[in-house]
């Protein structure tokens, strides 16, 4: 491998990296305040897909837009899940069966009815700029790719923003922290807990629409990007926003990387063996690090 | 072995030996080859479901990757057979094979608090799955083909029978033992049960590693069967859901829960799923919402409360004892 190429892959695992941590964004502010994981995640991932393809393909709207568009609609959707039937479930501050299996047949719901509705074909997103490319020196970067990423960045800098300065932020960080510290002091559970599915969802359907410009898609789009939302957040810890960032690098930067090494002229890892990499580096973090790799960085402040 | 008191004890002990006596005399007296079809599908998934039972009902731990294990009961036959072994000794090894897996996926998840044991059983299906496929001695994705001799059908199905008497022998024994006591007590609050002297991490190895036995032998009987399989059919994520779903539905944590979710589902997806391909998981799905936020006991569940409501009108109906406790743990009132 040339230095070009090594830059190549490089930065389109950076920009892969950004999708990846607009997708497990979601998952991780749901999981830190309210202890659910959320197995749906894979079924609004798909359906933020289908909604940018639809906008597209029904109104002519550019599915970037589209997938701007997707979160307020998105954030709406999820409030009303989680009024549906998220807040009828017990509160507990480790993952509970009830939790687990709601959002688990939640997620059969909309897979299945995904599979009425559009059937078992492969679908894409193809724009004008779907094939067109930038080239600087060497370097060769995808257009769409270029623009998902922003997109992505962008969405994440608001949701930072919203999380410091915000009194919702802040009153879901003190949720993350210590639920019932936070409630002593004034926090809605209820409400902050709605508003944080919505939030989750919104990101979701967001991130799910950004994915579906670059990969094709078909109802059961979300369960391969559910395992790397895991993955990402475990790499991370569990519960940290920050950290989503990192794990997102590394995942993204060892699929990238991976299929590349070669063992006596020879690919150990052919391409087809992806999603048993990112489940190999689960099991990897899992022995040696189960905190995440954010707990490398940040010694506990607290004296317990 | 205690003698059972009053009606209902006789009756609770004596429905399994009568149910199967009549399994056995099925085959005799001339049943027709589509129905031992059905039985015994429905008997390898009723195996599957008390395996699971044990895990995620008894000690609260949901799993979505017993496909794992079904899989590898499936090709460790598969492979044996084809070696020259008996198919008997393939169903062995392949629940301990199956047992092996469950090791590597409980070492590291157990010890750790948090979703962790959940999000390694899906990683691990996924994993599995695309690795079978690239695999060359089981002939990848385009799966594997036994070649037996002589097709018997009976053993087959006496073969299934053998596999779900067993499967809930140990069930019945684990649930009335000190071992599935431990186990509840884990699934309620795992710090109370290790401050009365469980040991809840190695509890939670053994049953697991229990329930992956029994599934892995529920595997091979069903490959054996099938004669051909394929790693997107046995160790599809749709087998570990299936697998997930029947205890549920059924009324988790309870034996009989466990059976009646695998009878009900055996018999619906071999009836059903043929003429309403994409409603199946549809339903399936509403219908585990809807257990979870109104009847968290299951079918089972739901019997008992109209069993109670038909034989007592008068009193006030006292409920099951408090079914929130029994699927849920930790109540809402205590933690976040």
């Amino acid at each position: 491998m040339d230095f070009s190429q090594f830059l190549n892959l490089l930065i389109s695992a950076l920009l892969l990296a950004g999708v990846y941590a607009a997708m497990a964004v979601g998952m991780t502010v749901i999981y830190g305040v309210m202890k659910i994981v959320n197995l749906a995640h894979a079924g609004f991932l798909m359906l933020g897909a289908y909604f940018a393809f639809e906008l597209y393909e029904r109104f002519h709207i550019d599915p970037l837009f589209g997938a701007v568009l997707a979160l307020p609609v998105f954030f709406l959707f999820g409030m009303g899940v989680h009024w549906l039937l998220v807040r009828w479930l017990p509160k507990s501050d480790t993952p509970t069966l009830a939790s687990l299996l709601l959002m688990f047949g939640f997620w059969l719901v909309l897979q299945n009815f995904a599979y009425m509705v559009w059937h078992n074909d492969d679908r894409s997103i193809t724009t004008p700029r779907t094939l067109s490319a930038v080239n600087i020196g060497q370097i060769t970067v995808p257009e769409v790719n270029l623009i998902v990423f922003a997109a992505a960045v962008v969405c994440l800098i608001v949701l930072q923003i919203v999380f410091n300065r915000s009194w919702f932020g802040r009153s879901m960080r003190a949720l993350i922290q210590n639920p019932y510290a936070a409630q002593i002091v004034g926090v809605d559970d209820g409400r902050t807990s709605r508003l944080t599915f919505g939030l989750g969802t919104a990101f979701a359907g967001f991130a799910g629409a950004l994915l579906g410009m670059i990969y094709t898609f078909s109802p059961d789009f979300g369960r391969q990007f559910l395992l790397r939302s895991f993955v990402i957040i475990v790499l991370g810890g569990l519960d940290s926003v920050s950290g989503v960032a990192l794990g997102a690098v590394v995942l993204a930067v060892v699929e990238t990387f991976g299929p590349q090494i070669q063992f006596h002229g020879k690919y150990i890892l052919p391409d087809s063996l992806q999603p048993a990499i990112s489940f190999a580096l689960l099991v990897v973090v899992l022995l040696i690090m189960p905190k995440g790799l954010a707990s490398m960085f940040t010694r506990k402040r607290r004296l317990t | 072995m205690k003698l059972p008191s009053g009606m209902g004890g006789w009756v609770k002990a004596l429905l399994p030996w009568l149910l199967l006596a009549c399994l056995l005399l099925v085959p005799v007296t001339g049943t027709s080859a589509n129905v031992m079809k059905l039985i015994f599908i429905t008997a390898v998934w009723t195996t599957t479901s008390l395996a699971w039972n044990l895990l995620g009902g008894m000690a609260g731990q949901v799993s979505f990757g017993f496909a794992v294990f079904y899989g590898i009961g499936a090709y460790t036959t598969g492979l044996l057979m084809h070696a020259g072994y008996s198919p008997y000794l393939g169903f062995l090894c392949g629940g301990i094979l199956a047992a092996v897996a469950s090791f590597i996926i409980g070492i590291p998840t157990f010890r750790l608090r948090g979703p962790y044991f959940v999000i390694a059983t899906i990683g691990v299906t996924e994993a599995v799955r695309v690795v079978m496929n690239n695999l060359d001695i089981t002939g990848g994705a385009g799966g594997y083909r036994i070649d037996e001799k002589q097709y018997n059908p009976t053993e087959h199905y006496f073969s299934a029978i053998a596999a779900v008497s067993l499967a809930f022998l140990v069930s019945s024994l684990i649930a009335s033992s000190k071992f599935g006591l431990a186990l509840r007590a884990i699934k309620q609050d795992e710090d109370a049960a290790a401050d009365l002297g469980v040991k809840p991490y190695y509890a939670k190895l053994w049953v697991h590693a229990i329930a992956a036995v029994l599934t892995g032998i529920a595997g091979g009987i069903y490959a054996r069967r099938a004669a051909f399989f394929y790693p997107g059919d046995v160790f599809a994520f749709q087998t570990g859901i299936s697998i997930l779903l029947m205890p549920v539905i059924g009324g988790i944590g309870t034996v009989w829960g466990a059976v009646m979710g695998g009878v009900i589902f055996g018999i619906v997806e071999e009836e059903l799923v043929a003429k309403f391909p994409n409603i199946h998981l549809l339903l399936y799905g509403s219908l585990l919402i809807a257990i979870i936020l109104f009847e968290p006991d299951g079918l089972l569940g739901l019997l008992q409360r109209l069993a109670r409501l038909l034989r007592s009108k008068r009193s006030e109906d006292p409920g099951s004892n408090n079914p929130d406790q029994v699927l849920w743990g930790r109540g809402g009132s205590q933690g976040r």
